[in-house]
């Protein structure tokens, strides 16, 4: 082999390797992400069946409920729109009504959210921000509500 | 003092860093024969690898022309370097002895706070918090509370500090140690069904329901628990019975009750037609008792405000008890409070008022000594 | 006073900084030797000041000096010790003095261990690290400074987020910056490289061993982070594709491909350009994820304080030295000579293909990681890139690398013979078909991509093993022969097979656990009693517990398999007083290399409580391997050959030159 043959199937290989690369981002990148909905969204244009999204806003004052075996039902709202949603497991431990929370899961035939993963602030003063941004965007963000969504992210 | 001389040898000690070697001619290897050394071990591993047969003999060959070549090629990067009479170093040492100091003192007086001494933990237990702001009160009655978690009637006196500043969870807490300590009491009940209303964003939950019912036991005439009850029935829906006890709870009141207009108002929203004439609509709704009006401001207040708040309660309770001195709970909780505030002089001229005024009454002296002994007062 | 005398000292680190960045630098434009000099003093004498800065602060923190401003947000007088000083580098400030105390030792470990060093690559090198801690000095001493005071004094401080009092985080952070800046050395060494024109093998082998310390500490930091996550946030998940994670991934692939092209370079002088590229990519990637952690542009754990200037301030500096470094590199690489020649079959070939994959691997990491960030700032749109997406980009991506591995240590430099390598690994590949057809026989229809994950790891680690028993002839040779070979092998043989070991053992671990799974969740009252496999877990009750700052339940579990009792366990929930935050420990118990998790939900006041019970298989080996690479990683250090650039002595005295 030449210098230039030795080159070229270098080059050709890189090219491959790199071709797979794209390949694969691109194919992951329509299949394999999550969207970041509100609740009003998710009322306003469902998500299809297999959808995987993540839903943030507030955990609904008074929706906890408990049932046997780890299976919890709450609601997220945003203000505007409500939208029930059931997980199984345990829950962070700061997951509390009209505190801030994301859930990532799919939203069934009948408009229930199925989360299989629920994730809530990290301390007292944390809030997502996503959350933070979808309620910026309903108008239900107040700073200024002692027991609201908290200003300051977090502080350590 | 000791801090300048300190930061004048560490200034010495970064100049001399960039002096010493002006000084003094480098000990210096030559690249060339770090690399020589280098192409001889490559040398001799070609050789190894050739034995253990990881490389043709053709390629081994070329491998060692290869070498050979890079071998004989770094000799010649190799310029030897005449030793030049060294600079005198003008520029560098001026850069070194003044640039340098005179750039390091600059940005520490800018961004440093050499006035400052340390302030190590332990020596400050016992530091006077007259200047001090509301939280420090609080860090030290919460840092006396984990010392001694035993102490029911160190709950007790946080507790409403606790609700005043808005943080219910710890006033639930506050409170359910209070409780358990010093037994419960109508009070008690209905405090700590308050905070975990209030913890719970102004729903009356269950558990802050059964603490209302257990007050209502103690003592059946106790507003705070009516009040919340009537409220819990409000947000359950019950209507009717809402509307009933809003009226008995009103009815019942003296004219003055700082409540009232609350009530009326939770009253007014289900009898919009109500021959009740309405108070002036409130945002929310308002607690009767002594944490009525100002918890929700008292979050946003500054320190001084606080701080100023806290002494008004303060004071507010040694006038009510040199009206009416007969109170040793009060007197008790006076004394504290001053101990908290770190003024045991203001603790102690108060237990001579207390002496003075009970003087007739040695039997309630008795109690106030007591507690003024248990707290660390009574001594002289 | 002690902690002003730290502040002053951070002051004349950031003054010696700029001078050990600029004198050297012209005495090495000048050919001054002396001026070079200066380089190794301010280097040393930078570590001194900032150690006594940094010990300044860590003194605030254990004597809880609420004057100090960094103390009261982050520490509470009740504090444990240990929690004390880990608090020290819990919070952006002290961990961002951390960073540059770790730069700044990699600077004076180089001005004094090089002694072999040509003066004025050594100067260069220390003036470039110099410009990075000139850089951070300033950036910390204006826009995070943790010597800031407060007056008066508040008499309590604030705590730590109960979930980072952990043990793991007490040697977590460090560990990851050992590794993180570790790379700052290689970033420095490829451009002193680039200004001076001059890159040969010495070069690479000078370089050698600071990537390999780097790579050992991130392997390390990671796996601890890793492992952290495991057991303190309870979900039972060792890895989550959390952009923090990634963070510190990608400078971890592309070191690991570093480390190898490294190799190319110091024995055959090829890939010259490739090399310095990676090295300089390296670096970017930490100060990436400097950036990334730092700014606040991510939402997560790791997510300290978010403060808009910080993270204009971190991404001007990255701007600055990226963006330089690359100007430079493409002003100067067309002027680097040529390297060695070789076949695309050879060890030189596998190397590449090594790194190809790595980094193509690493590209598509960055890709999921600031896809989001672009398109929120392009669109306003918001996704999450989780887990499923680097499962179907990075997993393809390690399939070909991991099949590869066994091969390139057992190809002969420029040309190698394949047929020849793929014989000396039929014993691999029967060990590996061995395994799909136990596992065939044994489990049935177990999924196909599991069978063949377990394959890939028993192929990774026999084919290890394979290489050196080939270079020692084991079993073609007398035994006493064979250990003659082993021990004659370099040191850097052996690195080499255990670290590729280690990469199997890490794959093992990972196949096992995530296709031998199972999971379950019920509601216990004490007494009863829940099967995960062959194992029986009691709820015996529940046992009251406190520890300084918290208070909170413990529920004791026994665990029985066969009527015997194996182990008892103890998963809590913790109150933390201040602030007012509940947590939850989960209780791990290891059987062989396999674990048993428990982690608890709400207790209802009748006693009933949710239980989640994991069965792990085989998932200790994920870390166990990542400490058998890094023991790799260390046994190829310390080959005499690679130590700190030590050339060898020469074997012949005759051949040695007068110097």
């Amino acid at each position: 082999m030449t210098r230039k043959q030795r080159r070229l199937t270098l080059i050709s290989l890189a090219g491959v390797v790199l071709a797979s690369a794209v390949g694969l981002v691109l194919f992951a990148l329509s299949d394999g992400i999550t969207f970041f909905t509100s609740p009003s969204d998710v009322l306003a244009k469902p998500p299809s069946v297999d959808q995987r999204v993540r839903l943030g806003g507030l955990v609904e004052r008074g929706s906890i409920v408990k049932e046997a075996d780890g299976v919890v039902r709450f609601a997220v709202t945003d203000g505007k729109a409500t939208v029930p949603a059931r997980y199984v497991g345990i829950l962070p431990d700061l997951f509390r009504e009209g505190q801030g929370v994301v859930a990532e899961g799919k939203v069934d035939g009948s408009g229930l959210f199925v989360a299989d993963t629920v994730l809530a602030k990290h301390d007292e003063t944390y809030m997502p921000k996503e959350v933070v941004d979808a309620l910026k965007k309903s108008g239900e963000w107040r700073p200024e509500d002692g027991d609201g969504p908290a200003p300051q992210t977090v502080q350590r | 003092m000791l801090l300048w001389i300190v930061m004048a040898v560490l200034t010495a000690a970064a100049s001399l860093a960039v002096l010493i070697p002006l000084g003094r001619q480098p000990h210096a290897p030559a690249h060339a024969g770090a690399a020589r050394s280098i192409y001889r071990d490559q040398l001799d591993e070609l050789v190894r690898d050739r034995e253990r047969g990881l490389i043709g003999d053709a390629e081994a060959d070329a491998a060692r022309i290869e070498i050979s070549r890079r071998l004989l090629n770094s000799d010649s990067g190799a310029a030897a370097e005449a030793p030049a009479p060294p600079p005198a170093y003008r520029i560098e040492r001026l850069v070194a002895l003044v640039l340098l100091p005179l750039l390091a003192c600059g940005i520490y007086l800018y961004v440093g706070s050499p006035q400052l001494a340390d302030r190590p933990a332990v020596n400050r237990a016992a530091e006077p918090t007259a200047q001090g702001n509301v939280d420090d009160l609080i860090a030290k009655v919460e840092s006396h509370l984990a010392a001694n978690p035993e102490d029911g009637r160190g709950w007790e006196v946080l507790s409403p500090i606790y609700m005043r500043l808005g943080r219910f969870d710890d006033a639930v807490r506050a409170l359910g140690n209070a409780k358990r300590l010093l037994g419960s009491t109508a009070e008690r009940e209905s405090l700590y069904g308050e905070a975990l209303t209030r913890a719970s964003g102004n729903v009356v939950t269950e558990e802050a329901r059964a603490a209302f019912d257990r007050a209502l036991k103690f003592d059946p005439d106790d507003v705070r628990s009516r009040f919340f009850l009537a409220m819990a029935l409000g947000q359950a829906g019950q209507k009717d019975d809402a509307i009933a006890a809003w009226k008995a709870l009103i009815a019942s009141a003296p004219a003055d009750a700082p409540w009232l207009a609350a009530a009326q108002a939770e009253l007014a929203q289900f009898q919009p037609t109500s021959t009740v004439t309405a108070a002036a609509p409130t945002a929310g709704p308002v607690a009767p008792g002594p944490t009525a009006s100002d918890i929700a401001a008292a979050a946003q207040q500054s320190p001084a405000e606080r701080q100023q708040m806290i002494e008004g309660m303060v004071s507010g309770l040694a006038a009510r008890l040199d009206a009416d001195p007969k109170d040793t709970t009060g007197w008790e909780r006076l004394f504290r409070a001053y101990m908290v505030l770190g003024k045991p002089d203001e603790a102690r001229a108060a237990l001579l008022r207390a002496r003075a005024s009970l003087a007739e009454k040695p039997e309630l002296l008795a109690v106030v000594e007591q507690a003024a002994r248990d707290i660390g007062i009574g001594k002289d | 006073m002690i902690v002003e005398i730290g502040h002053y000292a951070l002051v004349l680190a950031l003054v010696l900084a700029l001078a050990g960045g600029t004198l050297p630098f012209w005495g090495a434009l000048r050919g001054d030797n002396r001026l070079m000099a200066v380089a190794s003093t301010t280097s040393v004498a930078q570590f001194l000041f900032v150690a006594v800065s940094f010990a300044a602060l860590t003194y605030a923190y254990v004597v809880s000096d609420f004057s100090v401003q960094n103390v009261v947000e982050n520490s509470h007088s009740l504090k444990p010790l240990l929690y004390k000083i880990s608090g020290v580098w819990g919070n952006h400030e002290g961990s961002m003095l951390l960073w540059v105390l770790i730069l700044v030792l990699f600077g004076a470990l180089v001005a004094v261990f090089s002694e072999n060093l040509p003066l004025k690559l050594k100067a260069l090198v220390l003036a470039v690290q110099s410009w990075i801690s000139a850089a951070f000095l300033f950036f910390i001493l204006i826009a995070s400074n943790p010597f800031l005071r407060l007056d008066p004094a508040p008499l309590q401080g604030h705590d730590l987020n109960p979930l980072l009092q952990d043990v793991g985080l007490a040697i977590h952070p460090p560990l990851l910056y050992l590794g993180y800046v570790g790379c700052s050395i290689s970033f420095a060494f490829a451009i002193a490289a680039l200004i001076d024109g001059r890159i040969d093998a010495a070069w690479a082998r000078w370089v050698r061993p600071w990537t390999l310390t780097a790579w050992c500490f991130l392997t390390l930091g990671i796996a601890m982070g890793s492992y952290w996550a495991y057991y303190e946030l309870g979900w039972g998940g060792w890895w989550f594709w959390d952009p923090v994670e990634n963070a510190s991934f990608m400078p971890w692939l592309a070191a690991t491909a570093l480390l190898h092209s490294a190799i190319v370079m110091e024995k055959r002088e090829a890939l010259k350009i490739w090399t310095i590229l990676l090295a300089i990519l390296t670096f970017s990637l930490s100060l990436l994820g400097t950036f990334l952690v730092r700014s606040g542009v991510l939402t997560s754990v790791h997510a300290f304080a978010t403060d808009p200037t910080r993270g204009i301030f971190i991404l001007c500096i990255l701007c600055v030295f990226i963006g330089g470094a690359f100007s430079l590199f493409a002003a100067r690489a067309g002027q680097l000579s040529q390297g060695g020649l070789f076949a695309p079959i050879s060890r030189e070939g596998a190397l590449v293909l090594n790194n190809l994959l790595l980094t193509a691997a690493c590209a598509t990491v960055l890709v999921g990681t600031l896809y989001p960030l672009a398109l929120e700032a392009l669109t306003g749109e918001k996704i999450s890139v989780g887990a499923p997406f680097f499962d179907m980009t990075f997993g393809p991506m390690m399939v070909p690398l991991l099949i590869a591995v066994p091969f390139g240590p057992l190809l002969a430099w420029k040309r190698g013979d394949i047929v020849a390598a793929g014989q000396r690994l039929l014993f691999a590949f029967g060990a590996a078909m061995a395994v799909v057809i136990l596992g065939l026989a044994l489990m049935g229809t177990p999924s196909a991509l599991a069978l063949f994950g377990v394959a890939l790891a028993v192929w990774l680690m026999v084919g290890a093993l394979s290489e050196i028993a080939f270079r020692i002839k084991l079993g073609r040779v007398s035994p006493a022969e064979s250990w003659r070979r082993g021990a004659g092998l370099p040191r850097s043989a052996w690195g080499t097979m255990v670290a590729h070991f280690g990469v199997g053992v890490t794959v093992l671990g990972i196949v096992g656990s995530t296709a031998w799974n199972s999971e379950t969740i019920v509601t216990l009252k004490p007494g009863e009693a829940v099967t995960i496999g062959s194992r029986t877990l009691t709820m015996d009750g529940f046992v009251p517990i406190s520890g300084g700052t918290y208070t909170g339940t413990g529920v004791r579990f026994t665990v029985r398999q066969g009527g015997n009792v194996v182990a008892t366990m103890e998963p809590e929930k913790r109150l933390y007083t201040v602030p007012n935050t509940p947590t939850t420990e989960a209780a791990i118990n290891t059987f062989g290399f396999s674990q048993l998790y428990v982690s608890l939900g709400d207790i209802s006041a009748d006693g009933s409580t949710v239980v989640r019970v994991y069965w792990k298989t085989l998932i200790a080996l994920i870390w166990l391997g990542a400490l058998v690479m890094t023991a790799g990683g260390m046994l190829s250090l310390s080959d005499r050959r690679l130590r700190v650039g030590a050339p060898k002595p020469a074997r012949r005295p005759v051949a040695v030159p007068a110097e």
